[in-house]
């Protein structure tokens, strides 16, 4: 890739500086700039402070996924706990919902695993779902793991969780439920049994979820363990929310940041053409979807990204350039290095040179 | 560059040299006056009160904890009042770029983050590094964490122990240690939901008193300048008053801090139940030499409470205002709660309001107590320039009363305590005792060869406004604040131990988390250019 173009202007291959110049000229034209953003905690954060520079707005790839994921916690709150504590302490693993591929590691290590704290009992596992019928990728999952399921005929996730909860409080009066008796007697002999679900949960469900786990620590503990859709996207929640106080689907006016999840969802904006220029920011190189006004696009790709009036290729925290990234492996950052150097430049360094070139010439906070 | 600060009244109690004089900066540090030197800049600041920099102890302002209380409370940030100012993200609400900014105004240019979960350290060094203008530093958390509580119940050496806490302060780049209701968020793991001084943790046999003894020792052992600071067993229960005595009387000769006071200083008297012991706590405080204490001042109002103290905080779920929260049982010492709540002028804010004004008022030594809300525990730190007038003005305090709940207030021996701090006292509790608790030699003072950490503020009628709006305030000599304002960004850095690491136990924390969490100990670990800052740690020195 050394002897490659890393940026152009329209399909013309130019030199990295005169790339970055230019899009500082289109940012500093643009009325409404939207960043959409897919990096690193370092990237996150100049993304960040630049969208506060001009006045945009940013929002991660997966604003969608993301914002339900927010919302998940801002509207109830929840008991949780961390992998780590899961492993060492929790004989009882149940599985509520899909959990995304992305996971199935984690919780296959797990199951090669016992608790060394608490009951130390074998660990058994349960599947709460929606259909009996499993979705094809958790194939291999269920395979290993061999989760006891739990679901009813014709109850989806929200009418199973809702039985299950009334069946653990003795009040559920239709018995219809397969399995329930194997998981309560399981929770008897479980000390600190953990509820796992994912982002792709939807908020009643978590709210009965999240009741059952309270109504299970009246007497005893029990908690649950959040995975999310993304973790990168979650690393750039996180992020998002201790620079400005709010998740992505903020923007910035007069210099302020306000939070709404609906106004500031970048891509909305971008096919509504309510936004003038579109920031795509990809390290791991998503194509952007097709609109109608400016894009600029920071990518890890090859090849100039069709539409974009600049590209600009791009590293990936991990694997070009260290980095520090958010892995629901631990349930928190870690930092990365990079399994194949590269010269391609970070998100970092061309956002905070971009900066630079900026009428003012003042650089990023970070 | 040669600056000079021109007939204020400077407040330096270390080097008792109060009294109008000219300060002298150069290249960052205060100097003595250049014999027939001229400045490159002068600032007239006649009629001013000129202090060192103020120094915070005890202040939740970064970390996992912190940041999972964004999450659940998007709606929070008018609380926290953003105020704009033509600075980076200055003005995004209760962010960590207006924590820098909030703080540099009131003339504090280092501020404690007091709860560090080792296991996320990397997280808020993070936040940390995006905090602006001032220093940070944290405290690592112990006490709850299994590798400590195996070896106590194993009988390892304390040479082990001290190689553990060695490890754990550098690796997470720690400035002390701190000791979370020693016990309890493991007890609490096993379905415990009441822990006292003497109680027992069910996994390990050991007693919430013999981990912090363990710690304090270990601490002490070490070198570590600030003594082991500990958050005591029954945060905010009536008869807390009790547990905070018994952890007073164990300190044996050894320094102790111990956070929140306020938070302790619950008897069971009165028809709630609920009635002030700070009269008595502020008596056994007075009396023993080796400990120190933070407040915890309650204000009034919405904010939310953050602690690692996961069994008080599950406690406290009934009272959540607005009614969500979230509860964390995490790795070791990693856990908590977030839990929102409103003080309101009832019987038992009010009752709070004056267990944390009689401490600060009845311990007489202010090298002792620590100005503190245990932000946002008690109150957002925004609301420090209400409390300095609270205790510079006993007229301030009775007319706040008024506002009250005057059954509690009987409860309490607030109206009948007259003392009001002077600017020397002021001085001592917010800068001088802070570094010497620290061991921050470099600053909480103005004499030569202390960095140039100055706040100057312009003398009024209305101390809180005095307070909250800075004439002018110095980082490192770069004026940062003029006028309440922020004019100059900058990057402080987080102060930090660096005991060196015991070879055999850096192996012994490899096989450790490889076979307890299956992963390598890189996962847990990180360099500083992890925090993508010039020089984001500056080390302070270990006692020899
Ligand atoms: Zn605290």
């Amino acid at each position: 890739m050394r002897n490659m173009s890393v940026a152009w202007i329209g399909s013309q291959p130019v030199s990295l500086m005169d790339a970055i110049q230019n899009v500082a000229k289109l940012l500093v034209s643009s009325r409404c700039p939207v960043f959409t953003i897919d990096a690193d905690v370092h990237g996150t954060r100049s993304a960040i402070a630049l969208a506060e520079r001009v006045g945009g707005a940013f929002d991660h790839i997966h604003g969608d996924t993301l914002a339900r994921e927010v919302a998940l916690f801002a509207d109830q709150g929840a008991m949780i706990t961390t992998p780590g504590e899961t492993r060492r302490r929790s004989s009882l693993v149940v599985l509520v919902g899909d959990i995304p591929v992305a996971h199935h590691e984690l919780l296959l290590h797990l199951a090669g695993s016992n608790p060394d704290l608490g009951d130390r009992n074998k660990r058994v596992w349960f599947h709460v779902e929606g259909a009996l019928e499993p979705p094809s990728d958790a194939g291999r999952l269920h395979r290993k793991l061999r989760p006891v399921a739990i679901g009813g005929e014709g109850l989806g996730l929200s009418g199973v969780l809702a039985a299950l909860r009334a069946d653990l409080l003795g009040r559920n009066q239709t018995g219809s439920l397969a399995n329930v008796d194997r998981l309560k007697s399981a929770l008897g002999k479980s000390r600190f049994p953990v509820f796992v679900f994912s982002g792709a949960m939807n908020s009643p469900d978590l709210a009965m979820l999240q009741g059952l786990v309270a109504d299970l620590n009246k007497q005893g503990r029990a908690s649950s363990l959040f995975l999310p859709t993304d973790d990168d996207a979650w690393g750039t929640a996180l992020t998002s929310l201790w620079m400005t106080g709010f998740p992505p689907r903020t923007g910035f006016s007069d210099s302020l940041p306000s939070y709404d999840p609906v106004r500031w969802d970048t891509q909305r904006m971008v096919r509504d053409k309510e936004a003038d220029l579109h920031v795509w920011v990809s390290a791991r190189g998503t194509m952007p979807p097709k609109g109608r006004i400016g894009l600029v696009s920071l990518s890890r790709t090859e090849k100039r990204t069709e539409g974009a009036a600049v590209t600009i290729s791009v590293g990936r925290a991990g694997v070009d350039h260290d980095g520090v990234a958010f892995s629901s492996r631990i349930g928190t950052f870690h930092s990365l290095t990079a399994s194949a150097p590269s010269e391609l430049p970070s998100i970092a360094s061309v956002l905070q040179q971009l900066a630079l070139v900026f009428p003012g010439r003042m650089g990023l906070p970070c | 560059m040669l600056i000079r600060l021109v007939g204020g009244d400077v407040i330096d109690p270390v080097n008792g040299t109060s009294g109008r004089r000219d300060l002298w900066i150069r290249d960052g540090v205060i100097v003595e006056a250049p014999e027939g030197g001229a400045a490159d800049e002068t600032h007239d600041v006649s009629g001013c009160i000129v202090m060192a920099g103020a120094i915070d102890i005890h202040s939740h302002i970064g970390g996992g904890n912190v940041n999972t209380a964004r999450l659940l409370l998007p709606e929070q940030h008018a609380a926290h009042q953003p105020r704009p100012a033509n600075t980076p993200l200055s003005s995004a609400g209760w962010s960590t770029y207006q924590t820098g900014c909030l703080y540099a105004q009131m003339g504090f240019t280092t501020v404690v983050e007091p709860a560090m979960a080792p296991s996320t350290a990397l997280h808020t060094h993070l936040e940390l590094a995006d905090i602006p203008i001032i220093d940070k530093a944290t405290l690592a958390i112990l006490g709850n964490d299994d590798f400590t509580l195996s070896l106590l119940r194993d009988e390892k050496s304390t040479a082990m122990l001290d190689d553990y806490v060695a490890w754990i302060v550098a690796s997470s780049r720690a400035l002390g240690v701190k000791v979370i209701n020693a016990g309890a968020a493991a007890a609490f793991k096993d379905n415990v939901r009441s822990f006292s001084f003497d109680d027992v943790v069910p996994e390990y046999g050991l007693t919430s008193r013999s981990i912090v003894k363990a710690l304090q020792a270990s601490v002490t052992r070490l070198g570590i300048p600030h003594p082991l600071h500990v958050h005591c067993n029954n945060l905010g229960i009536a008869g807390s008053a009790d547990t905070a005595a018994a952890t007073i009387a164990a300190t044996e000769g050894t320094p102790l801090h111990l956070a929140h006071l306020q938070f302790y200083g619950y008897g069971t008297e009165g028809k709630r139940k609920f009635s002030s012991e700070a009269a008595r706590l502020a008596e056994l405080v007075n009396g023993n030499p080796d400990v120190t204490i933070d407040i915890g001042q309650v204000m009034f109002g919405q904010t939310v409470t953050i602690s690692s103290d996961v069994m008080r905080q599950f406690s406290a779920l009934g009272n959540a205002n607005p009614k969500k929260s979230v509860i964390i049982d995490g790795d070791g010492n990693s856990g908590g709660g977030i839990v929102p709540y409103r003080y309101k002028h009832d019987y038992y804010g009010s009752l709070q309001w004056a267990v944390g004004l009689e401490l600060f008022l009845l311990i007489t030594d202010p090298w002792r107590v620590f100005f503190t809300t245990d932000h946002p525990n008690g109150a957002p730190f925004t609301a420090y320039p209400e409390l300095f007038e609270l205790l510079m003005s006993a007229e301030a305090r009775d007319a706040k009363a008024t506002e009250l709940n005057a059954g509690a207030l009987e409860l309490t021996t607030l109206a009948s305590v007259r003392r009001e701090y002077t600017f020397e006292e002021i001085a001592i509790m917010t800068r001088a005792a802070p570094a010497k608790l620290l061991g921050l030699k470099d600053r909480g003072h103005l004499a030569a060869g202390a960095i140039a950490d100055i706040a100057v503020y312009r003398r009024g009628k209305d101390i809180a406004k005095m307070f909250r709006e800075a004439a002018l305030v110095f980082k490192n000599g770069e004026v940062v604040v003029k006028n309440g304002k922020v004019t100059k960004y900058r990057w402080g850095k987080a102060l930090r131990l660096n005991p060196p690491a015991d070879k055999a136990m850096v192996k012994r924390m490899r096989d450790y988390h490889d076979e307890r969490y299956g992963l390598s100990l890189e996962w847990f670990t990180f360099a500083d250019t992890a925090i993508a800052r010039e020089e984001p740690f500056a080390e302070v020195s270990c006692k020899s």
